[in-house]
């Protein structure tokens, strides 16, 4: 430790006792000290000099109660040691020798009083500099979350439009058109053309062309409106997931559990959707399980998986999925956890906090 | 092709927001000797005038209307005009969709996406007095009504235990699992292990199940 800072330890632990008294009282304090130093400096006999003592109580008033207080304190130090000396019986050649030595110590005082006083002000500058710096930063830090908010709130959004757009209008007009094919495949075949089943053919690639449609507009808006959205959409997700890889994808939720705030639901579904793909792709997990349950601590999601775990370093790409899935249960006030699964692969579990999904989320 | 039992033309009323559908389905409807188009609309009001002021023998309607929801719309035409068989024509999952339609007051449930070869035969399947869904929703009624110790429309209650029943009632209400623990004064672990033991009594799969369940029973006991 340097002696700079040695010295700025002092300064803030004078600071901190400083800071528990009234100006008035350390006013008093010093003023009494100064009047304690003079009676010890008048008994201590006219040989001995304890003009140092006096620079305690002339720092300790300079520091807290102001610079023109310190220096009527050095004032009467000064006069009280001329007294005392003068008391003892010194006696000097000349009346300009005391007058001399007086002005030499008062101007030490004053020197000091004013290093103290240029001391704090920079002790103050820098703490407010800090404090200024600390709440720039909160204020970043909260508009950075907001910002996240917004912009996962955005694109959650926009793709449920896209998928509404699909569902509500592409599928309809296909619907019409496959109707419509019928209509003419119904007419040729009364006519007996041999094109009848060219046309059949054509009204089976549109009702094809439907389920894909379908198919992309619950990938883009996967949870229904409505409390038990989440479940549904859980549960046919398992179901799809199960199929689709061959492997077993449980949904497990053993009493009903609502969620009221759509934002909520549909941040949960993809932090479930993201789990489940970790665990296929990077897992290469057999067997998930997918849980919604109301604990005690929250409403309560969690993946376990049975695959090759979480490696120690995560790859930057899968490190982004984990990133994201962590963003959005901040989003919608959530803890976010990994942890060794008791199938042996991965487990996430992000739990609610009772009360907090109805704060802080746009709705869309 | 099933020939129907009357000499006359079936009215079929059509219910859909998109007007391709509907001239599609209009085409589709006149072609059959059995059937023609008596009207149409796109709204749950003009829909509910029109089928009170025509009577149509089949009214097809779609989920998602432009203004009102078809549900409710099913539900209001039961009311009116009992005597008009209704089929769900909808781009929604009849896994989902179907029983409550059914229990609305349809006859009938039939998704978009295979509408071009199962309308007509629905059409003619309700205008025979039976209901008409795909083979695995059948399937799943009927495995219900068998593998259920109780038979459809015998209340709930029985088989239930007192605590059961309170849970069952609370959940039908719309309460959560919490405030189901916090109203019987036991914690939430023992709520989940009463709504387990209720499935499993009720021969129901998943939670989602047992929500609709409960709260179908909640609005059977409040129309009585």
């Amino acid at each position: 430790m340097t002696v700079s800072e040695n010295i700025l330890e002092f300064v803030e632990r004078l600071g901190r006792w400083g800071a528990a008294y009234k100006p008035r009282d350390i006013a008093i304090f010093c003023l009494v000290l100064v009047l304690l130093i003079g009676i010890a400096d008048y008994s201590a006999g006219k040989y001995v000099s304890l003009s140092i003592a006096y620079v305690l109580p002339i720092w300790i008033a300079a520091w807290y109660v102001g610079a023109p207080y310190a220096f009527f304190l050095s004032l009467l130090s000064v006069v009280i040691w001329i007294y005392g000396d003068a008391a003892t019986g010194l006696t000097f050649p000349d009346f300009f020798v005391p007058m001399w030595n007086a002005t030499i110590r008062l101007m030490f005082y004053v020197f000091l009083i004013a290093l103290l006083q240029r001391l704090r002000t920079l002790q103050h500058t820098l703490a407010s500099r800090v404090e200024e710096r600390a709440a720039a930063l909160t204020r970043e830090i909260a508009e950075r979350q907001r910002l996240e908010r917004d912009l996962l709130d955005v694109s959650e959004r926009e793709q449920r439009r896209i998928g509404q757009d699909l569902h509500d209008g592409l599928c309809q007009h296909l619907t019409g058109t496959a109707i419509a094919g019928h209509v003419l495949a119904e007419k040729l075949a009364l006519e007996g053309h041999p094109e009848t089943d060219d046309a059949g053919r054509i009204v089976d690639h549109i009702e094809t062309a439907i389920g894909m449609a379908r198919g992309m507009a619950k990938g883009l808006h996967p949870v229904e409106r409505g409390s038990d959205g989440l479940m549904q959409a859980l549960e046919e997700f398992a179901a799809a997931t199960s199929e689709m890889f061959g492997i077993s994808c449980l949904f497990e939720c053993d009493s009903p559990v609502l969620v009221h705030d759509q934002a909520v639901a549909t941040n949960l579904y993809r932090i479930a959707q993201e789990a489940v793909s970790n665990a296929i792709k990077h897992g290469r997990a057999k067997q998930i399980v997918v849980a919604l349950e109301n604990a005690e601590s929250g409403l309560k999601l969690t993946i376990a998986d049975s695959g090759t775990g979480l490696p120690e370093v995560l790859p930057s790409n899968h490190g982004m999925g984990m990133r994201i899935m962590a963003n959005r249960a901040s989003v919608i006030g959530a803890d976010f956890l990994t942890r060794r699964s008791v199938y042996g692969g991965a487990e996430i579990a992000c739990t609610m906090i009772a009360g907090s999904e109805v704060i802080g989320v746009a709705h869309g | 092709m099933a020939e129907p039992s009357v000499s006359k033309r079936a009215s079929v009323f059509l219910v859909d927001d998109h007007p391709l559908v509907r001239e599609s389905l209009t085409s589709l409807i006149n072609q059959q000797s059995d059937l023609f188009a008596c009207g149409e609309a796109e709204d749950a009001a003009t829909s509910l005038r029109e089928i009170a002021r025509i009577e149509p023998d089949v009214a097809i309607i779609d989920l998602s209307l432009k203004s009102g929801s078809g549900m409710d719309l099913i539900r209001s035409v039961k009311a009116r005009t009992p005597n008009v068989a209704m089929i769900v024509l909808s781009m929604h999952d009849e896994k989902i969709y179907a029983e409550r339609a059914i229990r609305a007051g349809a006859r009938g449930y039939v998704m978009k996406r295979e509408s071009t070869k199962r309308i007509i035969a629905a059409i003619r399947h309700v205008l025979q007095g039976r209901l008409a869904l795909s083979e695995q929703m059948a399937a799943g009624f009927a495995e219900r009504f068998v593998g259920s110790r109780h038979p459809a429309g015998e209340s709930p209650l029985e088989g239930l235990s007192d605590r059961e029943l309170e849970v069952f009632t609370l959940l039908g209400r719309g309460l959560e699992t919490r405030r189901i623990a916090e109203t019987l004064n036991v914690s939430i672990k023992t709520v989940q292990a009463y709504c387990a033991r209720i499935k499993q009594k009720r021969n129901l799969s998943t939670a989602a199940e047992l929500l609709r369940e409960a709260i179908r029973w909640n609005e059977q006991q409040g129309d009585n």
